[in-house]
């Protein structure tokens, strides 16, 4: 589904994100932790075409961002670590705007926008000038936007930020779903609880470069992961 | 306590002397000294030296019909109204609304700390623009009638009782907007209209300025007597600056008593007012079906609400759509009468007021520069396009649409007018249409371009994009210097080939560059707003 393949990314003299190579195969939840300013955020963006990077190549179901980036967009979704939306807007209109860029049919927005709206308890807010939400809200508008078009990727970052309890059960579950039925999730975290026990796989970074990857089982072993993370930013 | 309090007040209310909004970065020492220099010199050379004009032109002849108390209070009204209303915004936002009350409450600071603080910075601003007017009045009345120490004592005494005054003429009137901003739900448009109001009043006060002033010094005695017979009090207020101990004596113990009586009030209600919620009524989302939109459509609906939502915006970038239709409703009542006159001026030239109208209808075009801020006040919500499948020409497309049709249909209103006053042959006619739509779909496309190339993404507060920026301000100079070039050009040597021809020829070359920068748009345009 995704390829990183040898990614580079320099902020001038800075290598921020160094030769890192990522595989996501369909029906997984990749979790990506490292420290703050590690990278995972340039990688991410790097991911979705909204940062262009110096080397490697990224795919998408087998095309490229960098030559075909429609097609590539249209296969995912991206919810960023601040969900920085149109504040001149209402959360429907929001919702309304991402549908009309995804050339969704009236009956399927509607009947989605109504599913996801209701999971997060959002629907009566629907009306109200985002710039109104708060910022849990607003993390709940952009994760029903992301899955509105069911995308067959989803890329977040930090997406339990300012979820409350139940919010962040229902996100996990629905990730667990959206996997199960053949999608991917690729996600950046700081909870490691939450990636031990949701990630099919996870990605250490530390400084722009991958210093560990593979499935839960073989990145922690018998410990837990707080202390393989801990152990790795330590050396 | 206080100290620290009133210092964080002004900073915050000269905040655009000491910080570069557009750099997000303090400004050098050079350059503060240079913003603070620039600003005494417009209160004091250029509000002052008005003020100061006036209040020459007005002095001589009520001190000889021995009205100098109605002198007085004229002034002394110009400056109360002045204070009051110069700083009505900064009592809204600094004293009710202020974003920093929730943080300042929730600290170890007594409320009337907080309340002192913020009545004093409202004090000082009003103060400082009622000063722009009373004292250069009280220097002028020195100077033609004489000093004498009750004239100074009663002109100190006049300076802070009209400071006391703002002070609370500002705290009623904030506290009204405050009202009714918490309870307004399309603020933006609201906002709009009441500036347009005062525009309007302005431009009408400005015109009319002159004819009330003469009229008031020509009649001062009879409009002297008439409000002393109807209205004693403002008679004796205007005393106050002539040198009457008992009328000062008596409104300064009523300004400090009112005063006070404010500072009752205030801090009786302000930890009510400061810590109101002021949400409007919560409109229940109610599921209706939607027509679906294309990707364009969906793009320029997003535009369209960006800037009907932006009081900031629609005024600065927008005021065009409402002067273009306003200048062809003008040109069609009065352009019959005053079309000849032209003609007859340039009699030599012909068709010189055709090519003014048109030169008129460009540059009323250049006041719409809404594409030129629009890349940049995607802001933080850039990702949003950037990563969606959504072709970045297409985002550039629909900025230059929007501005586009913001211009166009004003201006063929305009033109429609135009074409009913004008005498001119079918061919110029036509280009007295045709032209100023090219001209706004050139300024469309350029206008984006510059916006484009000289993005602002890291803003704090939307002004800076919208009304600081090198973009706006070389967009505005190029639209305007066009403009003039359009009729100097004419005036020069294009009048020897005909208006028809050099109109042609200007078409040609603006037909050519819009399709250049469209071209430029589409390709490296799009590129780089993809690269932001």
């Amino acid at each position: 589904m995704l390829k990183i393949e040898h990614l580079t990314k320099c902020y001038g003299e800075k290598k921020a994100v160094d030769d890192l190579s990522i595989h996501i195969q369909k029906g997984e939840i990749y979790g990506f932790i490292g420290h703050n300013g590690a990278g995972k955020t340039t990688t991410l963006k790097s991911v979705v075409g909204i940062q262009q990077f110096d080397e490697g190549k990224i795919t998408v179901c087998g095309e490229s961002i960098v030559e075909s980036p429609l097609s590539c967009k249209k296969k995912i979704a991206y919810i960023p670590d601040n969900p920085d939306l149109y504040e001149f807007m209402s959360g429907i209109k929001y919702l309304n705007f991402v549908a009309d860029i995804f050339a969704m049919p009236r009956a399927q927005r509607e009947e989605r926008i109504k599913t996801y709206a209701d999971l997060f308890e959002i629907t009566d807010d629907l009306a109200q000038p985002i710039s109104a939400y708060s910022h849990g809200m607003k993390q709940k508008l952009a994760i029903v936007s992301a899955w509105l078009h069911a995308p067959e990727l989803i890329i977040m970052d930090e997406p339990f930020v300012g979820l409350d309890p139940k919010a962040a059960h229902l996100l996990k579950e629905m990730m667990r779903k959206h996997c199960d039925n053949g999608g991917a999730i690729f996600f950046s975290t700081h909870v490691l609880e939450v990636a031990e026990k949701l990630c099919d796989k996870v990605a250490i970074i530390k400084q722009g470069q991958l210093v560990k990857a593979g499935t839960m089982e073989e990145v922690k072993g018998d410990s837990s992961l707080e202390d393989v993370f801990l152990e790795l930013e330590a050396e | 306590m206080l100290k620290v309090l009133i210092k964080k007040q002004i900073g915050e209310v000269f905040k655009g002397y000491f910080y570069n909004a557009k750099k997000n970065q303090m400004r050098s020492k050079f350059a503060v000294a240079l913003w603070i220099l620039f600003f005494v010199a417009i209160m004091v050379g250029v509000l002052g030296g008005m003020f100061g004009y006036l209040a020459f032109n007005l002095c001589e002849s009520f001190l000889a019909a021995k009205v100098g108390w109605l002198y007085f209070m004229i002034m002394s009204s110009i400056a109360i109204v002045l204070g009051a209303f110069g700083s009505v915004f900064n009592t809204y936002s600094g004293l009710y609304l202020a974003k920093d009350n929730d943080l300042l409450l929730s600290m170890p600071i007594p409320v009337n700390s907080v309340i002192a603080s913020r009545l004093l910075n409202v004090y000082l601003l009003g103060t400082m623009y009622a000063a722009t007017a009373i004292i250069p009045a009280v220097i002028v009345y020195w100077y033609v009638a004489g000093i004498t120490v009750a004239r100074v004592i009663c002109g100190i005494l006049l300076f802070l009782i009209i400071s006391m005054i703002v002070l609370l003429l500002s705290c009623i009137l904030g506290w009204v907007v405050a009202k009714i901003s918490l309870k307004l739900k399309n603020k933006s448009m609201v906002t709009v209209l009441t500036s347009l109001a005062f525009i309007g009043g302005y431009y009408f006060l400005y015109f009319k300025a002159s004819d009330l002033i003469h009229n008031v010094v020509i009649n001062a005695v009879v409009y002297g007597e008439k409000i002393k017979g109807v209205a004693y009090g403002l008679y004796l207020f205007g005393r106050i600056g002539e040198g009457n101990i008992l009328a000062t004596l008596g409104f300064f113990t009523a300004a400090v008593a009112l005063t006070v009586l404010t500072w009752m009030v205030l801090a009786r209600s302000f930890l009510k007012i400061a810590t109101a919620t002021g949400k409007t009524a919560r409109v229940k989302y109610v599921a209706k079906s939607v027509k679906e939109k294309s990707i364009f459509g969906a793009l320029l609906a997003k535009e369209f609400g960006k800037f009907t939502s932006s009081a900031n915006y629609m005024l600065n970038c927008g005021l065009g759509v409402l002067v273009i239709p306003a200048c062809g409703v003008l040109l069609l009542v009065k352009g019959k009468a005053f079309l000849p006159v032209l003609d007859r001026i340039w009699s030599g030239y012909q068709d010189a007021a055709v090519v003014l109208i048109i030169t008129g209808l460009c540059t009323l075009t250049s006041m719409i520069i809404t594409a030129v801020p629009s890349v940049s006040l995607e802001g933080k919500s850039l990702w949003i396009l950037q990563s969606m499948p959504i072709e970045p020409k297409t985002v550039l497309r629909v900025k230059a649409t929007m501005q586009f049709l913001l211009s166009g249909l004003p201006m063929l209103f305009s033109c429609v007018c135009a074409l009913l006053v004008v005498k001119a042959d079918m061919s110029v006619k036509t280009l007295l249409i045709a032209m100023p739509l090219l001209y706004a779909a050139l300024a469309a496309v350029f206008n984006t371009m510059i916006g484009v190339k000289m993005p602002l993404l890291n803003w704090t507060n939307e002004l800076a994009p919208i009304k600081q920026s090198g973009a706006v301000l070389l967009s505005m100079i190029i639209g305007w210097g066009s403009s003039v070039a359009l009729f100097g050009l004419y005036m020069w040597q294009g009048y020897k080939i005909g208006a028809a021809a050099y109109l042609g020829i200007w078409m040609i070359v603006m037909a050519g560059v819009t399709i250049g920068i469209f071209r430029w748009l589409d390709t490296k345009g799009a590129k780089l707003f993809a690269s932001l």
